[in-house]
């Protein structure tokens, strides 16, 4: 055998075991579909101390067509009862509140931060996603969700397209969203700083003269709100245990972004609340976040560890770090412990109560999700593979949100009212793949 | 981290299934290697169709083809004793192809040379074969003695045929396209001893991790291999090599001479499109003795060669 001549050796063999394969009418059994079907399904129970209460059912299934065609479905129910924080301060004796709807009141006791009771809601959402590739190292993915509550409606579209590199080992996508919400709450849109009127027999004489008073704090039946996120993505694998993503989100809201349930005391120098006041927050919001995480995959189990920072022109600037490790038990089962601490500073307009010797702001709100806090959440997952390959998770988890004063002097006997009260919730989940 | 099987077919069950990480590896031995099927997949029904599967294919192959079975088609034909012995058309396919290997290396690679089994022992001693016992063989080596037609096949008195040059490779090929034609969308290996086929890339990670035996014995350590598709195969043995006045005679023998080639690298491992070509191309390097390195470079493919 000379060497000269054996140039097309690999060429000749690689056709004669083509033939050879070919020749073989490979046995033709009943092809079982290889991808079938995915279903995700969860239940979680959410509860805050004396407050609200939340059951959520998701059902998410998702199958792949071939060639990574990928469909996602999923549907969420959830249900919402309980009480909520309206935003008005505690004070040393009972306090009347009307209900958002006009129709009933409420009472707070002494020294007891109001909360409104009415909550009750029942929002079901559905969304479908779909992606695929469009070439060798491009995908592209869209995706419509919607949601609906009793007062609330949502609609929102996506798209992406991400493109593969570096022999797939790094990833630049860029993605957008619109979503169009519309706000429709029971009794109407209250006006911007109106006063909330409170039905007593001692001041009004009939109830038509207090159904004036409340409908002369009512603005439009509805309102909407637009949304539009723009996201750069960055994913890089580091080595064959580690990989790294970095995002840049840019969020713009136009419309109405007040909440109608909400209001601010006016207190006097003694801080006794004189009113309460309707909030009003700006008509836009531009959000920026900047987000970082990375995935090491231990023999022992998987690290994920990430950072969020994000800053709005509200002012709020945010800080999150996220940290799971999840610990293989065995083949089989793992427990995932995880610890969350967040951080965000005031918006601007942000007032715990207002004062009745200053001037009304033009916006304003008490709701302590825009006030200076931190939050904690310390969690443990326990997730198994049973024998038939379906896999079964349990969560449970605490959560604490700790509102602190942004640097507000409470007058008078406000200084003995828990202003920034902690708001405490257990979070427990069931879920089942299949 | 020892892994527990999750899941086989019966308590005696042949195969074992069991998940690692994110994939599935389903494991039996046959063809006296241990059998391995790498399954881009969590879904066990899936996994333990294709490990019964490829355990099937591996057990027909095996019954049909080995030298070592007392009455299957290979025994039939080197009893026949000169007579003509009609073949199916797996059988002719394959012996098809030997003869195109036969003629593609101008005679060194031979499926009847195995006779020469009888004169040699391959044992790491200086004790090579006797001269006369190798001359007597000869006369009943060389394809271009036998006859083989659309149906059957003639061998001289005395010829013996031997697959176990191409069997595995052949096997691995079979086995991936059954698994192919199961699951299309599905990345499986098929490593049956190192012979390996990718059926296609993985979904998530480009790449397959496999390690193989190092075919240096001195190092413990397995070869990491990373595999996106196509096959790969290694030929050569560096356990079985007679030494004598410091030439190392490897088991690799020359039909034409009788002996064995010389200075041939221990082993050699090709990446080709599958595993039964890139097993040519490493049987048909070592033939090259000393020359492996210069036709590998020849065949422009990705190979590893031990001297």
């Amino acid at each position: 055998m000379q060497l000269s001549n054996k140039g097309s050796i690999a060429s000749a063999l690689a056709t004669a075991t083509c033939s050879l394969l070919a020749s073989q009418s490979v046995a033709a059994e009943t092809p079982s579909d290889p991808n079938p079907w995915q279903f995700d399904t969860a239940l979680l129970y959410y509860g805050e101390t004396d407050r609200v209460t939340a059951i959520e059912g998701v059902i998410n299934a998702s199958k792949d067509f071939g060639d990574e065609h990928i469909f996602n479905g999923k549907l969420v129910i959830d249900a919402l009862t309980g009480a909520s924080a309206t935003g008005a301060v505690a004070q040393p004796y009972a306090q009347t509140f009307t209900r958002p709807s006009g129709q009933g009141q409420y009472t707070i006791g002494a020294n007891e931060v109001p909360l409104d009771d009415t909550f009750h809601d029942t929002r079901l959402q559905v969304s479908g996603q779909w992606t695929q590739p469009i070439s060798e190292n491009y995908r592209v993915s869209g995706g419509l969700q919607m949601s609906n509550e009793y007062d609330y409606q949502s609609i929102v579209l996506n798209g992406s397209i991400a493109r593969d590199f570096n022999q797939k080992n790094s990833t630049l996508s860029l993605g957008m969203s619109y979503a169009f919400d519309t706000i429709k709450p029971e009794g109407g849109l209250p006006v911007a700083f109106s006063s909330m009127a409170v039905y007593d027999d001692d001041e009004y004489e009939s109830e038509d003269e207090y159904d004036d008073d409340y409908n002369a704090t009512r603005n439009d039946d509805s309102d909407t709100k637009n949304t539009l996120d723009l996201m750069l993505g960055y994913t890089q694998v580091i080595n064959r245990r580690t990989i790294m993503q970095f995002n840049y989100g840019i969020s713009k809201v136009d419309g109405y972004t007040t909440d109608p349930f909400k209001v601010l005391s006016v207190v006097d120098s003694e801080g006794y609340t004189q009113a309460n006041l309707y909030e009003n927050r700006p008509d836009s919001r531009t959000k920026q976040s900047f987000f970082w995480q990375t995935k090491y995959a231990a023999d022992v189990g998987v690290a994920d560890i990430s950072y969020r920072f994000s800053t709005d022109d509200w002012e709020i600037d945010s800080h999150t770090v996220d940290t799971r490790f999840r610990f293989y038990l065995s083949e089989n089962s793992y427990l995932q412990p995880h610890f969350r601490y967040y951080r965000q500073s005031a918006a601007d307009f942000y007032r715990p109560f207002l004062l009745q010797d200053q001037a009304i702001p033009e916006y304003a709100s008490a709701d302590y999700r825009l006030g200076e806090m931190t939050a904690y959440t310390i969690g443990l997952k326990y997730g198994m593979t049973l024998e038939n390959g379906d896999e079964l998770g349990f969560r449970l988890e605490y959560y604490q949100q700790d509102p602190k004063n942004a640097g507000f002097n409470a007058p008078g006997v406000l200084q003995q009212m828990d202003l920034y009260p902690s708001v405490k919730a257990i979070i427990a989940q069931v879920n089942y793949r299949f | 981290m020892k892994h527990q099987p999750i899941t086989t077919a019966l308590p005696q069950s042949p195969w074992q299934l069991y998940r690692r990480g994110d994939y599935l590896v389903g494991s039996f031995t046959a063809m006296a290697s241990p059998c391995e099927l790498l399954m881009d997949t969590v879904d066990l029904a899936l996994g333990q169709s294709l490990t019964e599967l490829a355990w099937r294919e591996c057990q027909r192959i095996e019954a049909k083809f080995s030298r070592y079975k007392p009455d299957n088609l290979m025994a039939k034909l080197n009893a026949s004793n000169g007579k003509p012995v009609s073949l199916d058309a797996e059988t002719h396919s394959l012996l098809s192809f030997a003869q195109t290997c036969f003629e593609l290396s101008e005679g060194m690679f031979d499926i009847t040379s195995g006779v020469l089994r009888r004169a040699w022992t391959f044992d790491g001693s200086d004790r090579l074969a006797e001269a006369n016992a190798v001359e007597a063989l000869l006369p009943l080596i060389g394809w271009n003695k036998v006859t083989l037609d659309n149906h059957s096949l003639t061998l001289q008195p005395g010829m013996e045929l031997d697959l176990g040059g191409i069997g595995k490779e052949y096997a691995v090929d079979r086995v991936s396209q059954l698994c192919q034609q199961q699951a299309p969308e599905l990345s499986v290996v098929v490593n049956f001893g190192g012979d390996i086929q990718v059926t296609r890339p993985r979904r998530h990670q480009a790449f397959w991790q496999i390690g193989i035996e190092n075919p240096d014995p001195t190092s413990p350590a397995p070869l990491i291999l990373q595999i996106r598709g196509g096959g790969l195969a290694t030929s050569g043995d560096a356990r079985r090599f007679l030494l004598k006045d410091g030439v190392r005679y490897s088991h690799i023998l020359n039909p034409k001479t009788g002996y064995p080639i010389i200075n041939a690298p221990r082993s050699v491992t090709v990446a080709a499109g599958h595993c039964t070509q890139a097993g040519l191309l490493a049987t048909l390097a070592l033939l090259h003795g000393d020359e492996a390195r210069t036709f590998l470079d020849q065949q422009g493919v990705k190979y590893w060669l031990l001297n």
